[in-house]
């Protein structure tokens, strides 16, 4: 072997058993000098390193940990929307409830059966039938105001049309009884089916929007009182001497699932002050 | 520096890079270890004695984050990058198969005198470590180790040359 490269070699040597010796030195140290040590070398040339390994971590985490907490969040959003309908049920039946309490007679308390079809959306199918004493043309309310009328009484079922239904027609007037008129579903395309019209209201009486139109008890069929729902505004109509309102429906069919049948006795006493509405709010064109 | 000392250190910057980011990401029992990978790279184009310098300094690196082995690293790599360098007359040709072997023997004697030196596992577990994970481990490594070194050594003998 040459002796430069002889050199070469023993210097090699040297330098692996001085980093080897050096590394036994780091071993046999103390705790504390070892820990000093190495919390400079990770403050100092390996910082950035530890900082890229905290990060690598944390991506990790959030990589395995995306899914569960995907459905943990669907989770809570699913209950949440629950939540949400069983707040709205608790207060129909908060609400029928105190309906109930303030009719104290002449009713029957019925469930309106779910899972009707399409083309049923004018009427209901009622959990009760002449069994529990229901009888035809019954007025049917919820809580918020007028639902319909009962038109088919079965045994143990009785079927209701509701106000959407082209048949349905109720003697109406506002809530200061100062215009009569007659309501029944507004015939348009769309959303604006769901409205309501108030006919035949004598032109000298115009009424305001927001005015609240009750059943005015003429015809024998709804007593006096129900509410049926507010004024939105005048329709542009043809007829002569007389106006016609587009009126906002206090019963939204689709949210009924619980309803009391009135009994045709109860239609001679009224309804008045049962559902609440201001009268304030019934107002008039001055 | 010259060029191809430039390139070797660049090599070894993003092996070490790669061991602190992809690593814990992938977080397999038996990982890939990119220091092993790195003294390797090194010793084989450097004299022993700045293998085992590097060695020595990858180690240290090492042992810096896992403060309970300080110095277990710095020994394992100072041993490994000095044989490495030593025998790679022997091992570093063109031969897929040799130099596999030369990864997963690095990493097996990288991983026998760390775990001896740190004195942490005994028995059973360092047993289980010593014959199931480290030889998985040095699998997985001789693997990626390939694929670097058919990656770097173009660029690295290129700029020998």
């Amino acid at each position: 072997m040459p002796r430069g490269a002889r050199t070469d070699s023993r210097a090699d040597t040297a330098i692996a058993i001085a980093c080897a010796a050096l590394s036994f030195l780091l071993l046999i140290l103390p705790a504390g000098p070892r820990a000093t040590i190495a919390a400079t070398i990770r403050s100092s040339l390996v910082s950035p390193l530890a900082t890229l390994q905290q990060r690598a971590s944390l991506a990790r985490r959030a990589f395995v940990e995306h899914d569960s907490l995907v459905r943990v969040a669907d989770s809570v959003v699913m209950r949440s929307q629950r939540l949400d309908a069983v707040e709205a049920e608790n207060g129909r039946l908060r609400g029928l409830l105190g309906l109930g309490r303030a009719l104290r007679t002449g009713f029957i308390p019925a469930e309106a059966l779910v899972g009707r079809g399409m083309g049923d959306d004018f009427t209901l199918v009622l959990s009760v039938g002449s069994r529990a004493g229901v009888e035809r043309l019954s007025a049917v309310v919820a809580a918020d105001g007028l639902v319909g009328i009962v038109e088919t009484v079965d045994a143990t079922t009785s079927v209701v049309i509701t106000w959407p239904h082209p048949d349905f027609r109720v003697s109406a007037t506002s809530a200061d009884g100062s215009a009569f008129g007659i309501v029944s579903a507004h015939q348009a395309p769309g959303a604006e089916g769901y409205l309501l019209e108030l006919r035949g209201v004598p032109y000298r009486t115009p009424l305001r929007a927001g005015t609240p139109i009750i059943a005015s008890g003429l015809g024998g069929v709804f007593p006096r009182g129900i509410l049926i729902g507010t004024v939105m505004q005048e329709l542009a109509t043809t007829a002569g001497w007389t106006r016609t309102y587009l009126v906002r429906p206090a019963v939204r069919p689709p949210d009924v699932t619980s309803v009391l049948i009135l009994s045709p006795e109860r239609n001679a006493d009224g309804l008045d002050g049962i559902w609440p509405i201001g009268t304030d709010s019934a107002r008039k064109v001055p | 520096m010259n060029a191809r000392t430039t390139g070797i250190v660049a090599v070894v910057l993003g092996l070490v890079a790669l061991h602190y980011t992809l690593r814990p990401i992938l977080d397999w029992r038996a990982g890939i270890d990119f220091l092993v990978v790195a003294v390797l790279v090194v010793a084989v184009r450097v004299r022993p004695g700045t293998a085992a310098a590097a060695g020595f300094l990858i180690g240290l690196v090492a042992d810096a984050l896992t403060p309970e082995a300080f110095g277990a690293g710095a020994l394992a790599g100072t041993m490994v990058g000095y044989a490495a360098s030593r025998l790679k007359s022997a091992f570093f040709v063109d031969d897929v198969r040799l130099n596999a072997i030369f990864v997963f023997v690095g990493k097996m004697a990288f991983d026998v005198v760390f775990l001896l030196a740190e004195r942490r596992l005994t028995g059973a577990p360092l047993l289980a470590q010593l014959f199931v994970w480290t030889p998985l481990a040095a699998l997985v490594t001789a693997a990626v180790g390939l694929v670097v070194m058919a990656l770097v050594r173009p660029t690295l003998e290129r700029r020998r040359a």
